[in-house]
Order: structure tokens, then sequence, then C-alpha cells
């Protein structure tokens, strides 16, 4: 079928056959993908963190759809303290008792996700206000811009704090909702003054000697523009958020009882007792931040660099 | 001949702010009172230095740049305001081919998302007729079909400004406006891409308006020239006016500054020039008004408009 079309055209357009005709392929840039994998190679260190964050990153979404909701909600006062290894609680168990391996998988899954759900509200309203900001510029970029700088000298932890002690039916979602208001300016920012330069391109005007509107012109030609530094700004910030729930968390305004966060682990080392006589109980989770943010930023770092060719290592 | 399009009058004006409020202090009059018409199916080329304003003129028609005043009339219908021209679907007439071939595709979008954009904002094709249409346009600037599958990056310069051609004429418009489409590239590959789009231009019927800063290239490409200064024109013609008696010192002058290569008379040739640049020093302030911009245009033949000062127009068309 294809190909009695191929001929027809081929018959319908002859007379017109030009005399020019070139080979088709003459450069290949290195694909996104290969340039990322060269990144790595060039840079142990991320290398290492990547692996690592996998093995953790999987572990703990499988591990954490084995562990009953009872094991971290059920007090059991007799096992209280138990040092690592005793009656095989291999980390030992927290003040009610409860085994630590198991709360910090259950833990560590609430706050990724939590963060993980931070990040993509944050992108998702950051890229959209970017976008519409930088592509129409003038009076609505100036309104939008002065309503972020404004948002942006607000503390907003003090905010928060204040928002999840006001709200009535409040649960893991109010808290992401709550700290999501506060995470997309920056990525605005950044979103904006990037399509300020794409907009001034050629290919934006072409696009609009096409006939396509300002909605197709901004979601399907600038917006994959601009998809490496979506990436590299989303897992910057997912390091950040994580940092963000586990103060809140730890503060003690950030998820509810009854759902275990990295935050409120580390909190426990606020009894003094604890803190000096009971490191098995507060030192693994605050390990487990320390691992996932730095080795979050190392492979953001390798993702930046793949996206500016000119901070590349290899 | 039907004439396509007619601009009278047409004036942008870009605002200089300053100041501590920021506030309007003044414009740049980037193209003041220009007025001309474009005939179906004929070339016309637009010369001027670097800031003289032929590209504003170019994307004020295609509808890029927003018109302080003036008119712009399509087949006797004013298409100034953009609400019109999407009413009328204006660029599926009237399209545009880039200066910066590389910029000017999107280097995300695949060869065939970047023809094909046109055709489904304007025709409404199905995939198959849609797909026949961008072969058939590839096939028309001498590319393979496998170029469809690929990214703008994978092409040569020359290849690449094809690719832009075949956009601009894949909605079959009665008009393309060319910005500079060979000043981005190396000269062989300019004649290859000239030629090119003059056989398009003869095959399809279309009208060009030719923006250019290379006299020989417009020479090469174009029957009626007009020369632009300051945002105004100095001259219209045809292409023997301009060359062959050129009017206006300007046009004295850009004409003089055309590379020769003639060793036997170099140094007449150098004189020449010196004669003309001081006769344009010393009649400056004559052919321009007081706030250094050209004079409305008069005709001095029935094809040829020279800017004059007002008070000797039998002198200059004496000359």
């Amino acid at each position: 079928m294809s190909e009695k079309n191929e001929t027809q055209v081929q018959q319908s357009v002859q007379g017109k056959v030009p005399e020019i005709k070139d080979g088709a392929v003459i450069v290949e840039t290195p694909s996104t993908w290969r340039t990322i994998k060269r990144e790595f190679l060039k840079d142990k260190v991320a290398l290492v963190s990547a692996i690592i964050l996998a093995v953790v990153f999987v572990t703990v979404i499988i591990w954490a759809f084995f562990i009953p909701r009872s094991a971290v909600t059920n007090v059991n006062i007799i096992d209280q303290y138990l040092t690592p290894g005793t009656q095989g609680h291999l980390l030992g168990t927290d003040e009610q008792g409860r085994d630590q391996v198991k709360m910090l998988i259950a833990s560590a899954r609430n706050s990724l996700m939590i963060a993980f759900m931070i990040s993509i509200i944050g992108q998702f309203f950051g890229v959209i206000v970017g976008l519409i900001t930088g592509y129409f510029r003038g009076i609505v970029d100036t309104i939008i811009m002065r309503v972020i700088d404004f948002w942006i000298v607000l503390p907003f932890l003090m905010i928060i704090i204040v928002l999840v002690s006001i709200v009535p039916k409040y649960n893991e979602w109010t808290l992401i909702w709550i700290i999501g208001l506060f995470a997309w300016q920056g990525t605005t920012r950044l979103i904006r003054s990037k399509v300020l330069s794409e907009a001034d391109r050629d290919y934006v005007r072409a696009s609009k000697t096409s006939g396509s509107s300002n909605f197709m012109i901004m979601f399907r030609e600038i917006l994959p523009n601009l998809a490496s530094l979506i990436i590299v700004d989303t897992t910057l910030n997912f390091a950040g958020n994580i940092g963000i729930e586990t103060t809140l968390s730890f503060l003690g305004f950030g998820l509810p009882n009854g759902t275990p966060s990295l935050g409120t682990m580390v909190s426990a080392a606020t009894d003094p007792t604890v803190l000096a006589t009971k490191p098995y109980v507060w030192v693994p989770p605050v390990i487990f931040i320390i691992v996932i943010c730095v080795g979050i930023s190392f492979v953001g770092q390798v993702f930046r660099r793949a996206a500016d060719a000119r901070q590349r290592l290899g | 001949m039907t004439v396509l399009m007619e601009i009278k009058d047409l004036k942008v004006h870009y605002p200089i702010r300053s100041g501590f409020w920021n506030r309007i202090t003044d414009y740049v009059y980037a193209a003041d009172g220009i007025s001309f018409t474009i005939e179906a199916g004929k070339t016309y080329g637009l010369v001027g230095e670097s800031g003289s304003g032929k590209s504003t003129i170019g994307k004020a028609i295609v509808g890029l740049e927003k018109i302080t005043s003036g008119q712009i009339l399509f087949n006797g219908e004013d298409v100034s305001k953009p609400s019109v021209r999407r009413k009328m679907k204006y660029n599926k007439d009237v399209q545009m081919i880039f200066q910066d071939s590389l910029s000017s595709l999107n280097p995300k979008k695949t060869i065939y998302q970047i023809i094909a954009e046109p055709i489904r904002n304007f025709d409404k094709m199905d995939k198959e007729s849609e797909k026949q249409r961008v072969i058939q346009l590839l096939d028309i600037v001498g590319l393979s079909k496998n170029a469809m599958f690929q990214y703008p990056h994978q092409f040569s310069g020359g290849q690449r400004q094809r690719i832009g051609i075949a956009r601009a004429i894949a909605t079959n418009p009665k008009l393309i406006i060319a910005d500079e489409p060979v000043s981005a590239l190396d000269l062989s590959i300019q004649a290859q891409v000239l030629n090119f789009m003059k056989r398009i231009q003869k095959e399809l019927g279309i009208s060009f308006l030719f923006i250019s800063h290379d006299l020989g290239v417009v020479r090469h490409m174009t029957k009626n020239i007009a020369i632009m200064h300051l945002g105004r024109f100095v001259e219209l013609g045809t292409r023997e006016d301009i060359y062959n008696n050129p009017q206006h010192i300007y046009t004295k002058r850009l004409l003089s500054a055309i590379p020769q290569i003639d060793i036997a008379n170099r140094d007449a040739n150098k004189a020449k020039r010196a004669q003309v640049e001081a006769e344009y020093q010393e009649k400056r302030s004559h052919f321009y008004d007081q706030d250094g911009l050209a004079y409305p245009m008069h005709q001095i033949s029935d094809t040829h408009w020279v800017s004059t000062p007002p008070t000797n127009i039998s002198e200059g068309a004496g000359k």
C-alpha cells in the first residue's frame, strides 16, 4: 500500500526533482543518555552514589510493602530500648519497643514519597508559571514576578507550622500541599530565565507564522527544550524537600502521629539520655538522611553537567 | 499583473524607556512611512545596511511585529490586526524563511514534525496524506525521505535552510518573506540555495520579498529593488534603474562598496570610491532633513522613485 503511494508521489512531482541530492547524516551528536553515562563514568563518587541510591530506593519501596501497619503503631514497653542484635532486632528497638529496621524502612518510604510528591507539585506549578511569565513577558511577567519576590521573602517554615496547626483534617496529603505551596517559586524563576532566551529564538517565530497557538508553542515547542533543566532541578529539589519534611517532622509539625517519618525517628534524640547513652536509636535515621541527600546531590550534579556542555568533565 | 499586497505608510516605532519612572522618552523609528506594492509572482528585493529596518518590515508583513500605524492590505483586505489575520488564516498565504537556519528549527523536533506543523494548522489533512505531502516537500527541496525522522542538528547549513524553505512552502503560500536567507551560509552553498529558491519561485508562482544586505545576491534574485536607509526608503526601482542609473547618494555609496576584482584599474576604482564617498559626505545635509532622515520619494520615471529634497525635484530627476 505505502509502496504504491510512494511511486505515485514520485510520479506526481517528476520534473520538480532537483539536481541537488546529498547524503543524509552529516553530524552525529551524542544522545543525552550517552552523555549522562559518560559523565557518570568520569565521576566515580556520583557513580557510587547512584548505585547506592538505586539499591536503597528499591529496597525501601519493596520492603515497605511487607511491613504491616501494626509493626509501626503497636506499643510494647517491655521491649523498650533494646540494644542492636538482641531478640532478633538488628538495630534494636525505640522508646515504644518497635523494631528499628522496620521503622527505618517505613519511615524512609513515607519521607521519600512525601519529598517526591512535593517535588512533583513544585515542578508542575513552577514550570507552568515560569513558562507563562517568560513567554508573555510584559505586564504578566511583572505582576507574577513581584508576587513571587514577595512570596520568597516570607519565612516559609513559620507559615507552614502555622498552617499545619490550624488545618482541621490533617493528613500526609495536607502536609504535601502545604509544603508544595512554597516549593515552586525557585523553579519558576529558573524556568522563566530559560524561557526568556528560548522564546526569542527563530523556531518560536516560525511556529507563530505556522499558525500554532501560544499554548501549543509554550508546551509543544519550548517545553521539550527545557527537559534537561527540569530533570536537574527536580533532582536537586528532591534532596532539599527530604530535608524540609524531616525538619518539620523533627519539630513535631510534620507527619501526623501514627505515620512514621525519618524526622520523628531523629527527634528521639531530643531526650538527653537517649542522645547521650543510646545513639543506636537516632544514629541510623541520621545516617540514612545524610546518605540519601548527599547521594542525590552528587547525581544531580552529573545531570547538571550533562545538560550544560560547558561544565562537562568528559 | 494583480496586486497581491499593498503596504501603505507602514510605521513601526519602538519605545525607548529611560529615567527613574521608566517612561517612554523617545522612539526608534525602525520603519517610518514605508509604502510599496507586491504583485503576484514577482520577486522584490529590500536592501539596506544593518539596522536600517529591513527585517522589521519583513516581520511586520508576516505578522511577527506589531505595527505602530499604517496599513497592510492583502488581496484588498486590511491585515494589520492579529484577529483578522487569524480569522482569514493569513499565514497560510504569507510565510517566512529565517536567516539562522539552526535556530529556526526546533532542536527537539524531527524534520517531519517541523514540516508538518503548518500543514496541521492550516490544511486539515488525514495522517496518510499529510505524510505524503511531507515526503513530496522533502523531494522538492532535494532531501531523501529518510530525513523525516532525523533532527535538525544532523544536517548541514544548506540542508537546514532547505528544510526551512520546505516548511515555508508547505501550505502553498502566495508570498514568502525571505529574511537574509543565505547570509549565514558560505558562498558555494549560497548559490545552491539561491538558484533553488529561484526555481521554486518560478515553478510555484510565489511572490518573494527578498531581504538582504548583499547587493550581488539581490541583483541575482530580483527585478525590483528598494533601497532602505534609517527606516525609510531612499530609492525604489527596477534592477536596471538601481544599478545603472542610481539617483540617491546612499544608493551610489552602496553600489560603490561592492568589491571588484579588477587589478588593472585598482587605483582608478579606488579614486572613484573616494569620490563617491566625498559626494556622499558633501551632499548629506542636502539629501537628508535636519533629523538626518530621508525625504519622501518622488517618481522620476515609470518604475523609478527617489527620495529627493522637496525643493529641487527637477534637478534630481535631470541628472
